[in-house]
């Protein structure tokens, strides 16, 4: 029943991005295969499309879908229900995570279609660009980094718009961080995650920044568990 | 079996400095209506939040069907409904919605419960909880709380924004379902007329101090207002009298026991004992909280 509850509060949301991915992706292909001519614009432009709306989808949900409980002062109500915490915080965080992969999956499926479309070969791109699946799966990691991130941080604050806010600012703050380490010890720090760490194969990387993002979730889980209502 | 369906002992629980519960012990017997009387902050709300395992205790048991709330709690809730002080719900759900949500819960839901509720205390299921009345939203509560087939009902300020015909109506079902279910119920008011209605035990605290509990016949019977004239009586109160007023040569003396005994010590210093009245719960409550202070 939870589940349910879960999808109730976030389903407006998830259905408005799942058009968009729908509609904007085609659109995009068919930009991009009429500017691939100017360079690898077509590719990147094809890819940011993809990143950024996901990306979008990842913060929404991760505070749309934990905001319910603490925002709307009902942990109490939630809390006396027969279920541990634990159990609440990784429902709601799974609801919104099959829907992040939900979006995800139409997303790459509408641009590969139309791409396909273009190209009459289903495995061959249209775009002549250097994209590689690598590319869309460095941004799906980033995009459940985002989302376990906002959805932590907003159980932790208890607040939708802080949670985000203090996702946004730990997202595009850590490059700036990043940069910051690099000039002044000259030691290199990943700038996004999904980029490789370090020397590791990027299978091990993708692990690493997999787990971290659980991580985060494990940390509002232990957080919710011992919180006093 | 534990005969009890709440025992506490010395539970106490501490914000900082701020001492909420200070080592109170409850004993709640099964099957009963107990009426669990504060005025507002006496700590009702952190004792029931301690029961239902949503704050720890800093020291002390308390335990529920004989589990511990500390280590048991999952299994205390399976087996206890709540109402909450704050009344607040999901917002965009209707009460339809609430029961689909809650149902799944509990393996003892009733859903001829819920109709029966709902037609009884005309509860609009298909509205969202948002666009309710206060009293309606606390319906809705009630509404869950007793659907859930459970053998402990916890509730805080039940009737917090009812009307008195609601009151009414959940005052009777409380009496009558609940007692016919041998489910026991659990109470916090400050409406001391409710209580005195429907609970067979009360318990009363004050500043986390828990200054009497006992059943309310008991509780009734000890209490005594004694009215006596007659100079320089004494005007001392102790553990057996708990105030005393004087107008001119008369004297009024509030006595927790021993009435008759007390009575007759007055008669022998030379008083005329001029009326000894039982005492309502209201006052017995404010005789209570005002020696506390």
């Amino acid at each position: 029943m939870y589940f349910w509850k879960c999808w109730r509060d976030t389903r407006s949301f998830f259905i408005v991005f799942l058009i968009i991915a729908a509609i904007v992706m085609p659109v995009a292909a068919i930009v991009c295969v009429g500017t691939h001519l100017v360079e690898d614009f077509g590719t990147s432009a094809f890819s940011t499309t993809f990143g950024l709306i996901l990306t979008a989808v990842a913060l929404g949900l991760g505070a749309v879908g934990a905001i319910h409980e603490f925002a709307d002062k009902t942990a109490h109500f939630l809390f006396t229900k027969p279920r541990s915490r634990a159990y609440f915080v990784w429902a709601g965080w799974a609801v919104g995570f099959a829907e992040l992969a939900a979006v995800a999956a139409v997303n790459f499926l509408a641009g590969w279609a139309t791409l396909s479309h273009y190209s009459k070969n289903p495995f061959h791109s249209a775009l002549n660009g250097s994209m590689t699946a690598q590319n869309f799966l460095d941004d799906l990691i980033f995009c459940i980094w985002a989302y376990c991130l906002t959805y932590s941080l907003t159980v932790l604050l208890r607040n939708g718009l802080k949670g985000l806010g203090a996702s946004m600012a730990i997202l595009f703050g850590l490059p700036f961080f990043a940069a910051a380490v690099r000039l002044r010890w000259h030691i290199d720090l990943p700038l996004f995650p999904g980029l490789p760490l370090g020397s590791l194969p990027l299978v091990v990387s993708n692990i690493i920044w997999i787990l971290i993002a659980m991580f985060f979730v494990l940390a509002a889980q232990l957080v919710v568990e011992r919180a006093e209502m | 079996m534990n005969e009890l369906a709440i025992d506490s002992k010395d539970l106490t629980k501490t914000y900082g400095s701020i001492r909420a519960v200070g080592g109170i012990n409850l004993s709640v017997p099964r099957g009963a209506i107990y009426g669990f009387l504060g005025r507002n902050g006496a700590g009702k709300t952190t004792t029931i939040k301690m029961l239902l395992g949503l704050t720890r205790p800093t020291a002390g048991t308390a335990k529920v069907f004989g589990m511990d709330v500390s280590t048991e709690c999952m299994a205390i809730l399976r087996r206890t409904a709540f109402v909450s002080e704050k009344k607040t719900l999901y917002p965009s759900l209707t009460a339809s919605e609430l029961v689909r949500f809650s149902r799944g819960f509990y393996p003892t839901w009733s859903d001829s419960a819920v109709e029966k509720y709902a037609r009884l205390l005309e509860i609009p299921m298909k509205q969202r909880f948002e666009k309710l009345s206060n009293g309606n939203q606390t319906k809705v509560w009630l509404l869950l709380a007793l659907s859930q087939g459970a053998d402990l009902l916890i509730l805080d300020e039940p009737t917090t924004a009812l009307d008195p015909v609601s009151v009414d109506q959940l005052l009777h079902v409380l009496a009558e379902d609940g007692l016919d279910r041998g489910c026991t119920i659990f109470f916090s008011s400050h409406q001391l007329e409710e209580v005195e209605r429907i609970a067979e035990y009360a318990g009363v605290i004050d500043r986390g101090k828990l200054l009497l509990e006992s059943r309310l016949d008991d509780i009734k019977s000890e209490f005594r207002l004694i009215t006596a004239a007659g100079n320089s009586l004494p005007t001392q109160t102790s553990p057996q009298v708990l105030s005393v007023v004087t107008e001119g040569n008369f004297y009024r003396y509030v006595v927790t026991k021993d009435a008759d005994s007390f009575a007759s010590g007055l008669s022998q210093n030379g008083a005329t004992i001029t009326n000894v009245a039982t005492l309502s719960l209201r006052e017995i409550f404010l005789q209570l909280v005002r020696k506390e202070q």
